[in-house]
């Protein structure tokens, strides 16, 4: 688990709104400096003000259903009130494709993401696409409810 | 594992036209002296070339071995001029025999003779000068020279299984590259497990593997030597590139690179030089294989909406769907005979392996597994290697393409991605 220290990032991130370089620079008196923030705070951030880091997909495909374009709109906001984090775009695909298929798959949902969220004026720049394949399940099994949770693209701030 | 290894190439449920086996005696190598060596003494290891041998044999249509247990122990000069006669009498029609000789270097040499008895004549002979630790290699090959010279065919005893070992669950699962000598013997980890590693794939002769790395972030394709020391990424860059498949002579390499939500498939040298896209419909074209001689390439592709087979010349031209079953179908790969193509096949909702012709006439079910997938052709072109997965775990198993129960091959782990080699020139 990364746990990089950010801490203009964490002013921008925390503040709502960015904040003028000056007042970052200033800082806070030394010895009460605020509690160091982590990247994983910064995904919970990402996870509170936009309802989900995650959208997901029906069969192989890589189209965004009407609830994954509101998280992604959401996400496009933040990213756009934060451009100094990048966000690395996961794809993944469930376990019955097989694997080579699945690399495939993750990377055109990882890239229809992208798509989207840059369409929503994020800058390329922001944005790293990968595929994870089959490799990083988000739910164990192969359940229904299983292959539908892992059919998904993630989008995870990076430091 | 060695044992089980061995039930891989059981005789398939020969077919009717099939001549009968022909029965081969293979007794105990001699020894001129019986030396100490670091991987035993040389008579010991005379007994265990021979138990090699007829291992190896065994797993053919062609050949019965009989021996080396109960079989008479002959002396040093007879590995030369056995007495006919005597063989004759148990009824085998072809006898191997041989020596094991310690030299003053540390080596050895393994020396291997065939006799054709009913003309009471020696038919063909190869020696090896090796390390003492080598002497299963030595037998290995002995097989191959017996093989070739009786089946009329190339031997494959002489050849390695790669495949990805698994341990841990859930977040912190291990992939590590593994290879094994085709019997099972001498398995070792290749990648140290700290990366994600996927899909090897050997080249012929087992002396290098492609694969999948993670590391980094990006997948992408890597070459490492079997014995472990080189590991390079095959093309400079950064571009996500997997599936890697050698060409039969090994020194050209095809894969997929995705980009931009379009997955299309390459070929280049085996150095990464050359580098030439061969597709370029939207959608993915993934999975590719080469046919023995080098003339084509089937691949998985989702252009008509479905994971589908097409086959295409080498050059990338006449792209031409051949599987109509109504399923999907996935991971393709090409026969060492040229014959069939083995695939996954996914419908109503499992994975099964089948094969059909590059023609796409005569689709077979192989398997009807709830997840069977990844057929890889066995050397000798009987059995296909497959992952199979079962109640979390997964693991390798072998079947025959005539059919019958899948054998389950025992790995010190969880397995996956199983590819065979080819034998080397």
């Amino acid at each position: 688990m990364r746990r990089t220290i950010l801490m203009v990032l964490a002013l921008l991130a925390l503040g709502g709104a960015p904040l003028a370089a000056a007042q970052v620079m200033r800082g806070p008196p030394p010895g009460l400096l605020p509690p160091p923030v982590t990247i994983d705070m910064l995904q919970s951030d990402l996870v509170a003000k936009t309802g989900s880091d995650t959208v997901y997909f029906a069969g192989n495909g890589h189209g965004i259903n009407a609830a994954g374009q509101a998280t992604l709109s959401a996400q496009a906001r933040w990213l756009l009130a934060n451009p100094a984090v990048r966000a690395r775009i996961e794809g993944h695909a469930d376990d019955r494709t097989p694997r080579d298929y699945a690399l495939a798959v993750g990377e055109r949902r990882a890239d229809a993401v992208r798509d989207f969220l840059v369409l929503q004026g994020v800058p390329a720049a922001q944005l790293t696409i990968i595929s994870w394949g089959k490799e990083r399940p988000a739910v164990g099994g192969s359940s229904e409810m299983a292959l539908a949770l892992n059919r998904r693209a993630r989008t995870v701030l990076m430091p | 594992m060695a044992v089980l290894l061995a039930a891989l190439g059981l005789p398939a449920m020969a077919a009717a036209q099939d001549k009968p086996p022909a029965v081969i005696a293979v007794p105990q190598l001699a020894t001129p002296e019986n030396v100490s060596t670091p991987a035993g003494d040389t008579g010991l290891i005379a007994r265990y070339v021979a138990d090699v041998i007829a291992s190896d044999l065994r797993s053919t249509r062609e050949l019965v071995p009989i021996g080396p247990e109960n079989s008479r122990v002959y002396s040093y000069p007879e590995s030369t001029a056995p007495s006919f006669s005597l063989w004759r009498k148990t009824g085998a029609k072809t006898l191997v025999t041989g020596f094991v000789q310690s030299r003053p270097d540390g080596r050895m040499t393994v020396a291997c003779y065939l006799h054709d008895l009913a003309a009471g004549r020696e038919i063909a002979r190869k020696g090896f000068v090796v390390a003492p630790a080598e002497w299963r290699r030595a037998a290995h090959r002995c097989s191959d020279a017996v093989y070739e010279r009786l089946a009329g065919r190339p031997g494959w005893f002489d050849t390695r299984i790669a495949y990805v070992a698994e341990s841990g669950g859930g977040a912190g699962r291990v992939k590590r590259i593994a290879v094994m000598d085709s019997d099972g013997t001498a398995h070792r980890y290749v990648t140290a497990g700290d990366s994600t590693v996927l899909t090897p794939r050997l080249a012929p002769g087992g002396e290098t593997i492609a694969y999948v790395s993670f590391a980094g972030g990006q997948p992408h394709i890597r070459l490492a030597d079997a014995e472990g020391g080189q590991d390079r990424p095959l093309l400079p860059g950064t571009a996500m590139s997997f599936a890697p498949s050698f060409s039969a002579d090994g020194k050209r390499i095809l894969f997929s690179m995705a980009m931009d939500g379009n997955t299309d498939v390459y070929v280049a040298d085996a150095d990464g030089g050359a580098l030439q896209r061969l597709t370029s419909t939207p959608g993915v074209d993934t999975a590719p294989s080469f046919s023995p001689d080098g003339s084509r390439i089937v691949f998985e592709s989702d252009r008509s909406g479905s994971q589908q087979l097409y086959v295409m010349n080498a050059d990338g031209s006449e792209p031409r769907r051949i599987s109509f079953g109504g399923s999907a179908y996935a991971s393709p790969k090409w026969s060492p005979d040229g014959e069939w193509v083995a695939f996954t096949r996914i419908a109503g909702g499992t994975l099964g392996i089948g094969v059909m012709s590059p023609a796409g006439t005569g689709e077979r079910v192989v398997t009807t597994g709830a997840h069977d997938e990844r057929p890889s052709w066995s050397a000798g072109g009987r059995d296909l290697l497959f992952q199979r997965s079962e109640g979390g775990r997964t693991g390798l198993y072998a079947v025959s393409v005539d059919g019958g129960a899948p054998r389950r091959i025992v790995t010190p782990q969880d397995g996956s991605d199983p590819d065979w080699s080819t034998p080397g020139s």
